[in-house]
């Protein structure tokens, strides 16, 4: 329970609050973009690397209360275990030092979302019916008149789309790991002690630069660095 | 309260109600969802207590649209792959080697009846209550202000950051990003979108943290409210029933199909 307390600090609960409005917004403006994507985990996926898995459990499952709270999208709350998930796979891969580099974070998101698209698949199928209420519905019954029974087609769809999203936000965040001041990355405490060595003086005054950005490279770099 | 919210204000004896008593009734809602048998059952549910009550807070308007815009795409969906791939005797029509069956169809409406009855009871709590005092109703029964919080700052602070990525594509595209090509050129866009958006908020936080931490956001003193919510005894009495009656419903189901 130690480790929970420690996961919900002042500090952490407000960046909890910053994770999800990211979570929201990037979701509402991506869908604009009109990619195959969401990219409505970012935030709950920073969270967990920066601060822990029970922080970016609670980012996950509340970005989901507030999706159905705001009416934006109000059955999102039934996946709301789902999200909570994901925010623990984060804070595990990123405790153990897969987001410090972009092929260990790549495999991370692929896993991350074959979870997700297989935990997702019996909440449509049993909550509402095999069916979204969105453009996949079609992959859906594609994979219906394939010979698939309900739950395979929603577990086949999910697989489909889940894991390069989970894959490209995991990424993303890896890479802003990278430009994120060393000074930011220690406050938290997830992250292994390597990526958030001390950063050379005058650098982490400064917004996220180039500065910051060969500074956190070059501490990477620096096994000797790594403190017990 | 500022910040995103499907809340419309008004004076209807709906919205002067306590907000846990329309806690309890969504409660109430969403174990008729799940328990009611039949598609008769779940629209009487609707058309008989929900929709009065959403006429009852003058918001029919709002509400129905609401309903209409997330049920809808879900009544498309289930009433083709349900209709198509559920099974049944009595088939209406055919196409190719699938066959459209009434069971199917009825078996969509059900999944789509079931969806509108939990909708309705979310829609009605939400529209008409503050989600600050929801929040605050369920602070003073011993919810976790933190979560309260959390939740409130959320719903407060993301429409300025969807301005801010809005601005943010709006520079890239005057400088001579171009939207309209193919999905590879889009998605090249999220760093340079992303990025600057995430970064600056994460940086953020701590002055955030100090501002709240000086007004004693972690002390253990009890903290009052400005705000009262009105609370009588028969809306105690009422929220009890409520619940009672959801239990009792799950039971009775759990125990039906047992049986």
């Amino acid at each position: 329970m130690n480790s929970f307390r420690k996961e919900f600090t002042t500090l952490s609960i407000t960046l909890i609050a910053v994770g999800i409005a990211l979570n929201l917004a990037l979701g509402t403006v991506v869908l604009r973009l009109g990619l195959p994507l969401y990219l409505d985990s970012i935030g709950t996926v920073l969270v967990g690397a920066l601060v822990g898995p029970w922080a970016g459990a609670a980012t996950g499952f509340l970005s989901n209360l507030v999706w159905t709270l705001t009416g934006l999208y109000p059955q999102a709350f039934a996946w709301a275990g789902v999200a909570a998930i994901i925010g623990v796979l984060a804070g595990v891969f990123a405790r153990s030092g897969w987001l410090n580099s972009i092929g260990k974070a790549a495999l991370a998101g692929l896993i991350t979302g074959v979870v997700s698209a297989v935990l997702s698949a019996p909440i449509a199928t049993y909550v509402f019916g095999g069916v979204v209420g969105a453009g996949t519905d079609a992959l859906v019954a594609a994979f219906r008149a394939a010979g698939l029974d309900a739950l395979m087609s929603n577990v086949a769809q999910g697989t489909f789309s889940d894991p390069l999203d989970k894959l490209v936000s995991f990424v993303i965040v890896w890479s802003l790991l990278l430009a994120l001041p060393a000074r930011e990355k220690a406050r938290f405490g997830n992250l292994p002690v390597a990526s958030t060595a001390r950063a050379p003086q005058g650098a982490t005054r400064r917004p996220a630069g180039k500065a910051a950005k060969s500074a956190a490279k070059k501490t990477a770099t620096k096994k000797a660095a790594r403190r017990k | 309260m500022r910040g995103s919210t499907i809340y419309i204000e008004g004076s209807s004896g709906l919205h002067t109600l306590h907000p846990l008593t329309k806690l309890a009734f969504s409660g109430l809602c969403f174990a008729c969802a799940a328990a009611l048998p039949t598609l008769p059952w779940l629209l009487a549910m609707f058309g008989l207590v929900i929709l009065p009550l959403a006429i009852w807070g003058r918001l029919t308007k709002a509400f129905l649209k609401a309903c209409l815009l997330v049920v809808g795409p879900f009544l498309l969906s289930l009433s083709i792959i349900q209709g198509f791939f559920h099974g049944g005797e009595t088939v209406l029509f055919a196409l190719g080697r699938f066959s459209y069956t009434l069971e199917g169809l009825m078996a969509g409406l059900l999944f789509a009846a079931r969806l509108l009855v939990a909708l309705g009871g979310t829609l009605l709590l939400m529209q008409s209550t503050d989600q600050a005092h929801l929040m605050q109703a369920l602070t003073e029964r011993g919810f976790p202000t933190r979560i309260a919080y959390v939740v409130l700052t959320a719903i407060q602070i993301f429409p300025s950051f969807q301005d801010r990525a809005q601005v943010i594509i709006d520079a890239q595209q005057a400088r001579g990003l171009e939207l309209q090509t193919g999905a590879l050129n889009r998605a090249r866009l999220l760093l340079p979108m992303v990025g600057p958006l995430i970064l600056g908020s994460v940086m953020n936080v701590s002055e955030r943290a100090m501002a709240l931490e000086a007004r004693g956001f972690s002390s253990p003193a009890h903290k009052t409210s400005l705000r009262s919510l009105a609370d009588t005894g028969a809306q105690r009495a009422v929220r009890w029933l409520l619940v009672a009656a959801a239990i009792a419903l799950l039971l009775w189901r759990l125990w039906s199909a047992l049986a």
